[in-house]
């Protein structure tokens, strides 16, 4: 056993060729962003060392705070509809969907087979009230609620809330499917063994599939944070950061700085904040997996 | 480093191939009546006194040998796309060695693909680019070539327009062309005549009183008197624009610019608030800031809205009449109403050339140069003939069916006796964010006129150090 | 109340949830394909959910020709399968090695693996265009194939990885006992029991590639070598006018291979979705 899986020729075979393709095409670039964040302007535009000015910008740039605010505003939220919901979906599949399983598990998926330009319109005309009311304005108005009647994308204080809710409809299906899939894992008989102790409902999952569940949980969780730390196209084909700044994520922020005001030591910079905020929350959330680490 | 060495030799082989074409063609007749036989007898008796003409533009076509490369946002059959390939595929005929390669981006993703491209110095022979501030930071870094300069070499400066020339001269802030225009647009009110006649009002404003009183009016008789794209976000500085350039004068923004004034001055802050008072009044109806400048269009033309700004290419939609349910006379024009005659005058247009064309200064050769004279020369007509369209060039041909809204458009061209440009042109990209993100807040009221100026004026400290 | 009406109602209660979950997720399609079918002044006549007035396949005849979507979609298919290929193998192989085999340092590879998923895309594009451009890379198809294949590698094999985990090791030390190699392992024990993580990662980076669009835009210039979401960019112009029955009509086209391919294998991708590895 020992022989076969220490096999030092099939390791290299295995791991070298990724490694080095990964390296080339992912880390090296990666690597010179942080070179390029020690210049000022664009290469090939007015670009001059400049130290670490570039750093000492980042934190009274009012924008680049903006953006963080936002984007973290976002990740809280969304983190936790895309997973929370994506828990109850999977409970409600589990303990309450009778018939008809696979043609609903299917269904929930399709949001994941869309490209984010088709769903970004097809919120924007969900959230529509000029020229004509859209799904939602024409419902309120149906059911008597004409006061609630709102742009909901053209006003700062609704517009973020508007794209959390289209990100946390296209993620709580893939979601579900993940959790779904690893409460069939849980046995039946452990589930059974809880209900003769008297376990139900809150306790039940609180004491028994909580616990079980930890570890896609937190899978879930590094995907959804990862997905929703670089926020972008999604933005983009919602609302395209605004109004004002109101939806513009620490990405997009970055995207302007590097290729509209051609500054893209500046952005880099920017960049390599994106790249530790997302290290840091992974790390984070990844200290609430007691069990010992995978390798 | 190969590749640069390879790349020097080509050129050099280039050089000389031009050398002893031109000498051939000079030394036959003269110019460009020489007669085909006699050409090619003087290019066979090849290049004796080489050196002497490399610089003659008059005669023949040489036909060098030359792959095109041209960056742009149109897709082939669409507005100036169509024209380029046109251009492209008749020059071919006059010189069979030019091969050419048209790349479609997306005119969001324009920047970004650009940048990258200065970042390795392969900027393509020709692309599209916008003016304005833009275009200055190529034209600093040495990356785009003086097509003014290149104009008279090739002796064909006369083919651009002087208003295009100045006009792009001013945009650029320096005293020759870098870039060549691909239009000449007029911006101003389009407004729907049977909305108009339903209110009561019998002609369009003159004055910026008329213009309130009008807007008024039709608020009063339950129509939504303004449609705005303000998810373009373009289309709603251009009305604080309007208003300022006509109280403050056309040098208004470039004084701000400039640091003689503050963009916080108060004439500056009224414009804006003047806006803002519209927005509150429900002139723009409800959510103006989700209505994009295509949805703004179409609610003029199928009467759900009574104004709407926009530029003069906006009669090609008018023209489509699966589009216009307000019929080929149903929507007028308007200039931009004055509010003092002695600071903004009647006939002082908001204009621009559209999205422009630039040339890589590193790639720029004699194959180029020829290329360029046969683009500014025949393009003038070649718009005129297929869209009926002012692309900035000289123009002999008349267009074969020239309908109401382009004879319109012509018209308030020929009108124009000076211009001024629109609210971004003089900001950096930091500035003209500001402006154009936060113009959304001072419409959907979650900003004060005072705080938005503010918001220009400290995004351009920001730039500045 | 009896505690069986409690349970009636109850029970029609969830039905209706769910019903209603399946339609919110059913209606975007429906009404894309009712969308293409739009002519452009209905976008400002009626409402957007409004049924079309009529069908105008207009919208995908013009999708089809000016969107060179014959072209692009040839494109996409080449450039998304090959890169499945490697990325799959890649994943499959590199996911082993981390997790089951014993060697040094794999812990450090496979966290230097998992840093990627973190990486901003957006970042990477400048240099990434100059290391393409020395190479003689730019402009070939080559250069997206390896984008692809690189920046899919760390998603896949964080995956493989999570399967492995729960992998048994009593079939490997069986096999191994039968006198299996390692490359024999691999191939006739390992390989056919992940059979479920495999589709898993083949469908999502399959949507992945599908719908790039940044990588295609700064990497290749020629309109040959363009990939399917670069045909949506016919149908909008510099001052924000766009041709939305012409767009939707391109997204439902470009979707269709990803509609067909998750409906075939739906079931398989269901359970490999479901972490179901070690039930096989």
């Amino acid at each position: 056993m020992k022989r076969v899986l220490g096999n030092k020729g099939a390791v290299t075979l295995f791991v070298v060729p990724a490694l080095f393709l990964y390296s080339i095409i992912v880390v090296l670039p990666v690597l010179w962003s942080f070179y390029y964040s020690f210049f000022s302007g664009s290469p090939g535009l007015k670009w001059e060392f400049s130290g670490i000015n570039n750093y000492i910008k980042l934190f009274s740039d009012k924008n680049f705070l903006n953006s963080l605010l936002v984007n973290l505003k976002y990740i809280g939220i969304v983190m936790i509809g895309q997973v929370g919901g994506g828990l109850l979906m999977a409970l409600m599949f589990k303990f309450w969907l009778k018939k008809f399983k696979n043609v609903v598990r299917t269904i929930v998926f399709f949001p994941v087979v869309l490209p984010t330009v088709a769903v970004g319109q097809l919120f924007a005309k969900i959230y529509e009230i000029q020229p004509n009311y859209g799904l939602l304005n024409s419902l309120l108005s149906a059911i008597g609620l004409s006061s609630l009647v709102q742009p909901w994308i053209g006003q700062a204080s609704t517009a973020l809330g508007a794209l959390e809710v289209m990100d946390i409809w296209t993620g709580i299906g893939f979601h579900s499917i993940i959790l779904y899939g690893a409460l069939l894992d849980i046995p039946d008989d452990v589930i059974e063994a809880g209900r003769i102790d008297g376990c139900n409902g809150w306790n039940l999952f609180k004491y028994i599939l909580a616990p079980l569940l930890r570890p896609m949980i937190i899978t879930c969780l590094v995907f959804s944070f990862s997905g929703t730390v670089k926020l972008f196209e999604s933005a983009l084909a919602l609302t395209n950061g605004g109004p004002g700044n109101a939806t513009r994520s620490l990405s997009m922020y970055m995207y302007s700085v590097a290729f509209t005001y051609n500054k893209v030591g500046y952005g880099s910079v920017i960049a390599i904040f994106i790249f530790l905020l997302c290290i840091t929350g992974s790390r984070i959330i990844n200290l609430f997996d007691k069990k010992e680490s995978y390798y | 480093m190969r590749k640069k060495i390879l790349a020097t030799l080509l050129s050099t082989a280039m050089v000389l191939g031009v050398l002893s074409g031109c000498a051939g063609t000079t030394t036959g007749t003269t110019a460009s009546e020489a007669p085909a036989e006699a050409k090619e007898e003087a290019a066979a008796d090849t290049a004796t006194d080489a050196a002497a003409s490399t610089s003659d533009f008059s005669g023949e076509d040489p036909q060098l040998e030359k792959e095109f490369h041209i960056l742009s946002i149109w897709a082939e059959d669409n507005d100036n796309g169509v024209l380029i390939n046109s251009i492209c595929k008749s020059y071919q005929e006059v010189n069979p060695n030019f091969k050419y390669e048209y790349e479609l981006v997306s005119s969001d993703d324009l920047r970004q693909k650009v940048a990258t491209l200065v970042a390795s110095n392969d900027l393509p022979d020709m692309f599209v680019y916008e003016s304005g501030k833009p275009i200055v930071d190529l034209i600093e870094a040495g990356q785009v070539a003086d097509i003014g300069a290149m104009l008279s070499e090739i002796g064909s400066t006369d083919y651009v327009t002087p208003s295009a020339t100045s006009l792009l001269e001013t945009l650029s802030g320096t005293d020759t062309i870098y870039d060549l225009p691909l239009g000449l647009n007029v911006e101003g009110f389009w407004y729907n005549k049977a909305l108009f006649e339903e209110a009561g009002i019998e002609k369009a404003p003159e004055t910026w009183d008329e213009f309130e009183e009008d807007l008024q009016k039709l608020s009063d008789a339950g129509i939504q008197p303004l449609s705005c794209g303000a998810a373009d976000k373009w289309g709603a500085t251009r009305l604080i624009n309007a208003y300022t350039v006509r109280s403050l004068g056309a040098d208004a923004m470039k004084n701000a610019a400039e640091g003689t004034t503050s963009y916080t001055d108060e004439g500056y802050v009224k414009a804006a608030a003047k806006i803002q008072e519209w927005a509150n009044k429900g002139y723009f109806g409800e959510g103006v800031n989700t209505v994009d400048m295509n949805t703004a269009g179409s609610m003029l033309m199928t009467g759900k809205a009574a104004i709407f700004y926009n530029g003069s290419w906006f009669a090609s939609n008018l023209n489509d009449t699966t589009a216009n349910a307000a019929g080929e006379d149903g929507i007028g024009f308007f200039n931009i109403p004055v509010v003092d005659p002695s600071v903004s005058a009647a006939d002082a247009y908001s204009m621009n050339c559209g999205n422009i064309l630039c040339l890589s200064q590193a790639k720029t050769d004699e194959a180029t140069k020829w290329f360029v004279k046969y683009f500014v020369e025949h393009l003038g007509d070649v718009a005129m003939e297929t869209q009926g369209s002012i692309k900035g060039y000289t123009y002999s041909a008349q267009a074969s069916d020239m309908s109401g809204y382009t004879q319109l458009v012509l018209d308030e061209i020929g009108k124009a006796q000076s211009a001024f440009t629109w609210y971004e042109a003089t900001m950096g990209s930091e500035l003209s964010d500001a402006a154009q993100n936060n113009v959304q807040m001072l419409l959907s009221g979650e900003m004060t006129p005072e705080d938005y100026m503010q918001s220009i004026q400290d995004a351009a400290d920001m730039a500045a150090n | 109340m009896s505690e069986k009406t409690k349970r009636g109602i109850s029970s029609v209660i969830i039905k209706i949830v769910i019903l209603i979950i399946c339609i919110v997720d059913i209606y975007p399609i429906f009404w894309m394909l009712t969308a293409s079918l739009k002519q452009q002044y209905e976008w400002s006549a009626h409402p957007a959910y409004a049924l079309p007035d009529g069908f105008y396949w207009q919208n995908f005849v013009d999708a089809w020709t000016r969107g060179h979507m014959s072209v692009f979609f040839k494109n996409s298919l080449v450039y998304t399968l090959v890169s499945l290929i490697f990325i799959v193998i890649f994943s499959v192989t590199v996911g082993f090695a981390v997790t089951k085999m014993q060697w040094k340092g794999k812990k450090f590879v496979a966290d230097y693996f998992q840093l990627g998923i973190m990486v901003p895309v957006a970042t990477a594009l400048i240099p990434l265009f100059q290391i393409y451009n020395r190479s003689g890379l730019y402009n070939k198809s080559g250069s997206l194939i390896i984008s692809y294949v690189a920046f899919g590698l760390s998603l896949s094999i964080y995956l493989v990885t999570g399967y492995l985990r729960s992998f048994p090791d009593e079939i490997m030390e069986a096999a191994v006992i039968d006198g299996c190699g390692i490359y024999k392992l691999m191939y006739y024990v390992v390989v056919p029991l992940m059979k479920n993580a495999i589709v898993t990662v083949l469908v999502l980076q399959f949507f992945f590639k599908w719908n790039d669009l940044l990588f295609s835009m700064t990497f290749v210039s020629s309109t040959d070598l363009k990939t399917v979401q670069t045909g949506l960019m016919y149908f909008s112009d510099e001052f924000g006018s766009k041709n939305w029955g012409a767009i939707f009509a391109s997204v439902s086209m470009s979707i269709l291979p990803m509609l067909l391919l998750y409906t075939i294998l739906n079931k398989t991708i269901i359970e490999g979705m479901t972490a179901g590895a070690v039930k096989g």
